[in-house]
């Protein structure tokens, strides 16, 4: 089996490739992303490409001939960077990857990278949608996921192969870049305790495993990743043992400006989150993907247990003067 | 003398409730309800209504079901279902209306609301929930139930949980209450266009029996 992996300089990206190394029945993987990896890959071939690089991305997907394409090039907002660029690589990459994917006579499949910020948080908003609940983005994220979503149903049609659009709740560990993770991390959180609706999370982890397993799979159609459970933040931050700020209204910009400069910038999609909640109905990836993830309460634990500076001492070898 | 001799003093599990909450380490499910919290007001509830629960043992111990009752004003009808159910048969009710307006709306969710979209009930019944479903108020006449949407039930025809129908009596301004529950009513499951309406009818039809037999004659007979 052919692999091609977009995004595979992140988190997500590099910690999938290991796991599809470590495979057998993958013979060929290849990484395209603007940035290296962020762990050691084996027998990954990689490809530093910029996103906006249509050119080279098409010759390079087009050359590869993928079995199954691994479309994980999804850019959150202030993870990497800021929210302008952000959405212009993640439209960029999806349209250059999954535009040359169509001409793939070998592609069987393709998995992408959403999220359930798709469903949106309006009034009166379900709080735990399935996969048939309509598409309603209600911020910029959301907005980049469901188009992400949209171009590869089309490529799938086109191809004639199954698309599968993982919806992952926010990604959070203790290594991923996220802004909500920076976030919950600052010694002061501002909270609306009065306001506030429960969230849910995914560890980084399980999105690995949910991702690599959807790629070896045999499901179609949207599936939600989610940790069982929700937490809210006023909660969060109690367990992490930092100190919350009850915030309202306008104060949401204060402590907008105030966490950037201490280097967690808020984007509009999680402080949405933190206020209006998230969440959905993950049974179904659960049965489909056979996944088992951690509880959100879990995820927000290890986010705050990550030690700042781990030494890791090399290893002795015996006869080595 | 450290928190953990405080512990062992009388009200020592309120201070470990509010440890707890101070630390954080309470769960809160994907709707927003707070088991934790409920059990902290449960007190005060109390001293605001006294209720007497007759037919607990026809709820399902396990999965969902649609409890589908009567309310005057409305006001009091929803607590006095969710708390009566609940020290009753161990199991919370989620009631089903609230605004989704801060600080309104997340505040009752802590004790169980939820809004109400068909999505969202038929979400709740294929997590093995109870949804107190409330007819339409009816502030004239206290005898006659009110209405009930077809729409709001088609989640328990989708879900194909059973709908229990529940008498609610009692006066806005009095202390005690009465919940009267009735028996389960299995959904038909050819289902079908007419499937919905009917079921609607039955129940409504089964809750005013409820009210009917449950009311005490006015003083004047």
């Amino acid at each position: 089996m052919r692999v091609l992996i977009t995004g595979m300089g992140g988190e997500l990206g590099t910690r999938v490739a290991n796991l599809l190394e470590a495979d057998p029945e993958v013979s060929e993987i290849l990484g395209i992303d603007g940035y290296p990896p962020r762990r050691r890959i084996d027998r990954a071939d990689f490809h530093m490409i910029e996103p906006t690089d249509r050119r080279r991305i098409v010759s390079v997907v087009r050359d590869f001939d993928p079995e199954v394409l691994l479309h994980l090039a999804a850019y959150e907002p202030h993870a990497h960077f800021g929210a302008t660029p952000a959405r212009l690589n993640t439209q960029a990459s999806a349209v250059s990857t999954l535009g040359a994917a169509t001409t793939c006579r070998s592609l069987r499949r393709i998995v992408v990278r959403s999220g359930i910020e798709v469903y949106g948080r309006r009034r009166g908003a379900s709080m735990r949608p399935d996969e048939t609940a309509p598409i309603d983005p209600t911020n910029g994220w959301g907005r980049s996921l469901s188009h992400v979503e949209h171009l590869a149903y089309e490529t799938g049609g086109l191809a004639g192969v199954p698309v599968v659009a993982l919806r992952f709740a926010p990604i959070v560990g203790p290594s991923f870049p996220s802004p909500l993770g920076r976030y919950l991390r600052l010694p002061i959180v501002a909270v609306s305790p009065l306001a506030e609706l429960p969230f849910s999370l995914i560890h980084q982890e399980d999105a690995a495993v949910a991702a690599v397993a959807a790629a070896k799979g045999s499901s179609s159609g949207p599936l939600n990743v989610v940790g069982p459970g929700a937490i809210t933040a006023s909660q969060a931050v109690r367990r992490g043992r930092r100190i919350p700020m009850p915030v309202f209204g306008p104060g949401w910009r204060f402590a907008a400006v105030s966490s950037e400069v201490l280097g967690a910038p808020l984007p509009s999609h999680t402080r949405e989150l933190l206020v209006r909640g998230a969440g959905a109905d993950g049974s179904r990836a659960h049965e489909v993907l056979g996944i088992d993830p951690r509880s959100t309460s879990d995820v927000v634990d290890q986010l705050y247990r990550w030690s700042d500076v781990q030494e890791v001492r090399p290893p002795v070898r015996a006869g080595r003067r | 003398m450290n928190m953990i001799d405080l512990r062992r003093l009388p009200g020592g599990t309120t201070l470990r409730h509010l440890d707890r909450r101070w630390r954080g380490a309470y769960d809160v499910d994907e709707w927003g309800l707070d088991p934790e919290l409920v059990a902290l007001t449960d007190p005060a509830v109390s001293l605001r209504w006294d209720i007497d629960v007759e037919g607990a043992g026809r709820l399902p111990a396990t999965g969902g079901a649609v409890l589908v009752f009567n309310r005057r004003f409305g006001f009091s009808e929803p607590w006095v279902v969710a708390r009566g159910i609940r020290r009753a048969s161990g199991r919370f009710v989620r009631t089903v209306g609230v605004v989704d307006v801060a600080p309104v709306g997340p505040g009752l969710r802590r004790f169980g609301a939820v809004v109400d979209r068909p999505d969202e009930i038929a979400g709740l019944l294929r997590a093995g929930q109870l949804v107190g479903l409330p007819m339409s108020r009816r502030l004239r006449d206290r005898d006659q139930v009110g209405e009930l949407q077809v729409d709001r039930i088609e989640a328990a025809l989708v879900t194909e949980v059973p709908v229990v129908p529940v008498a609610v009596l009692g006066r806005e301004l009095g202390r005690h209450w009465r919940v009267v529950v009735g028996r389960p009513i299995r959904p038909n499951r050819r289902g079908g266009p007419l499937a919905a309406a009917e079921l609607t009818e039955e129940v409504r039809q089964a809750v005013q029996a409820l009210v009917d037999d449950a009311s005490v004659p006015g003083l004047w007979l």
